[in-house]
């Protein structure tokens, strides 16, 4: 970290790959639809990206209710992949999407390769100017077939990230799940497969029970817990992918704040995606670029480039191999 | 690029009273000039238990009850951690609201000539405004309003009410179905349609009803949300069409597609 120069002046650009964010705010898979949902409640133009709803070939309907609980400092979710298939979304949703200032990151959700492949040659045979990449969903827990079945084997990570790589030059980016013993050997497989970045984290699986029926809160059983209770473990498992790859790193779990969002960076993340706080408040991530950029200024740090893996731990701690 | 005008950004709006109605219900009053100056009947706000904490976490769902001036008002029935901090929010704290959200009762349709209202517990939440619609523009109407006794009416704002009551308390000694089935089977009524808000139960019921009787019903769902405005997806109801429906044709969302429902397009 520099001192400041006394300027003041503060840049929130970030580049990833070829591609230049204008700020390291982005909204993640799942929480903000496909951006018309959202564009009533806030200025969607203001984001670093925005990264849309999961799309499979087909649309999904999604699981029976009930799909939400609420739980201390966070939610679990069953919301199975409702989505409009890959056509809608690139006959109405990609369209609509690139009326904004601001980058589209596909997140493509499958349950075999093939489908993988199809729904980005798809995309990427119809997109739009604004499409910086994709996000590759292999770590949903709510679905019987695929999702998280690639997400905990590093061979299907590594085979599916090579498969998809010929075949767009635009971002690859795969989410990774937590719900593995390190995410250190995925995060080694998706830089070897030539992946642009990583994002981490989805969502943890967890459960509730209502004790007085002795039935499962959620249809599905389990679900995926998010919310500020996870994001210790996100910030865990992005400092152990930074310590063991050099792929760039995108922070996601539990941020409120432009100081939740700090911690990411620290620890090795380049940019962060906001999630269910989307859900309090579609507004959260104006204010967390505003708050960024107050904070930035306040530590004297002029660039993101300048938080991003500047995680200080003590001499003693090192020689003792931590 | 497009410039995009904000329907709505959540606002603090300061509590301006706060009222118990009956046991376990609470009615918030706050200055909300753009929900008062917009919300249609059957709509509802979204609300945050306490500002600047993560525990709870999310909005709580509120149908819009009265209106009056720049003021809004809502019921709250305390039954959880989130709805206890809010019932207890004292004149002169802020609540932080979104709205208004969800889509308003089908309640200038042409289908009926007399609005039947169907109530029941914190349902009646969801009436006061049809009510004042429907007497503003003197519209006939009566209102069938059921309780497990007496003292859980909160019936301030209602109009033309028949009472019934589990232990016969007060009005008919009975369901408010029985008595509106009571009502039917006298014959001669004019083209009516229901407008039933309350438990599942008996919301089931009406549409029971209303099938049997061959009349329009219309139901106001209430369910776990985490947003409120169509982006979680987390508030589906299974529906019994196939067009116009969100995400593979199963499902509407309770959010933005309802929270009323005609009773031929869901399964409850």
């Amino acid at each position: 970290m520099q001192p400041s120069n006394g300027t003041g002046e503060v840049n929130l650009k970030v580049n990833l790959g070829n591609v230049e964010f204008k700020n390291p705010i982005l909204v993640a898979s799942g929480t903000f639809g496909y951006g018309s949902e959202a564009a009533k409640f806030t200025d969607i133009s203001n984001l670093g990206g925005i990264v849309t709803k999961s799309v499979s070939w087909k649309p999904r309907p999604g699981n029976y209710p009930r799909r939400i609980v609420e739980t201390p400092s966070g939610m679990l979710n069953s919301i199975g992949l409702a989505n409009v298939g890959v056509h809608v979304f690139v006959d109405e949703k990609l369209p609509y999407l690139a009326e904004f200032d601001t980058k589209i990151i596909a997140n493509i959700a499958a349950s075999s390769q093939e489908e993988y492949c199809n729904v980005l040659e798809h995309i990427e045979s119809h997109a739009t100017p604004n499409l910086a990449g994709y996000e590759i969903n292999v770590s949903c827990p709510n679905v019987k077939d695929g999702g998280l079945s690639f997400g905990t084997n590093v061979d299907m990570v590594h085979e599916l990230t090579s498969a998809l790589r010929p075949l767009t030059k635009r971002l690859l980016i795969v989410k990774l799940t937590p719900n593995v013993t390190s995410v250190a050997p995925f995060a080694q497989a998706c830089e070897a497969a030539g992946a642009d970045a990583i994002s981490l984290i989805n969502t943890v699986v967890g459960m509730s029970v209502d004790v007085f029926t002795h039935k499962p809160r959620l249809a599905t059983v389990t679900g995926g817990l998010s919310g500020p209770a996870i994001r210790p473990i996100a910030v865990a498992q992005c400092y152990n992918a930074r310590k063991n790859s050099k792929i760039p790193i995108i922070g996601i779990g539990g941020i409120t704040s432009a100081m939740d969002a700090m911690e990411f960076f620290i620890v090795g993340a380049s940019l962060v995606q906001l999630g269910t706080i989307n859900f309090v408040d579609p507004d959260a991530g104006t204010k967390v670029i505003n708050d960024l950029q107050e904070l930035m200024k306040q530590k004297g740090v002029h660039s993101v480039d300048q938080l991003t893996n500047t995680l200080v731990i003590e001499e003693r701690m090192k020689a003792l191999g931590w | 690029m497009t410039t995009h005008r904000l329907a709505s950004r959540s606002t603090l709006a300061p509590v301006t009273e706060r009222r118990q109605i009956a046991p376990g219900l609470v009615v918030l009053r706050f200055l909300h000039p753009h929900i008062a100056s917009t919300v249609e009947p059957g709509q509802f706000v979204n609300v945050l238990p306490k500002v600047g904490f993560t525990a709870p976490l999310l909005r709580r769902p509120f149908s819009v009850y009265w209106i009056e001036g720049e003021e809004c008002e809502i019921i709250i029935q305390d039954h959880g951690l989130g709805t206890s901090i809010l019932a207890n929010t004292q004149v002169g704290e802020h609540l932080d609201v979104l709205g208004p959200l969800g889509s308003p009762w089908r309640y200038k349709s042409d289908d009926f000539d007399t609005a039947v209202l169907v109530v029941g517990g914190v349902g009646v939440a969801a009436m006061p405004l049809l009510t004042k619609h429907f007497l503003k523009n003197e519209v006939p109407f009566s209102t069938y309003y059921g309780a497990r006794n007496d003292t859980l009416f909160a019936d301030e704002y209602l109009a033309k009410v028949r009472y019934a009551t589990d232990d016969g308390s007060k009005g008919y000694h009975g369901t408010n179905i029985s008595l509106l089935r009571d009502e039917l089977e006298k014959g001669s009524h004019p083209r009516i349609k229901l407008f039933a808000c309350g438990p599942t139960k008996m919301m089931q019921a009406a549409i029971a009803l209303a099938d049997e009787f061959n009349v329009p019903c219309e139901v106001s769902l209430e369910t776990e949300m985490a947003c409120g405005v169509g982006i979680c997806q987390g508030c589906p109801v299974e529906t019994s069409v196939t067009e116009n429906v969100t995400s593979g044709k199963k499902f509407y969302l309770v959010c933005t597609q309802g929270p009323s429902f005609l009773k031929e397009q869901i399964v409850i």
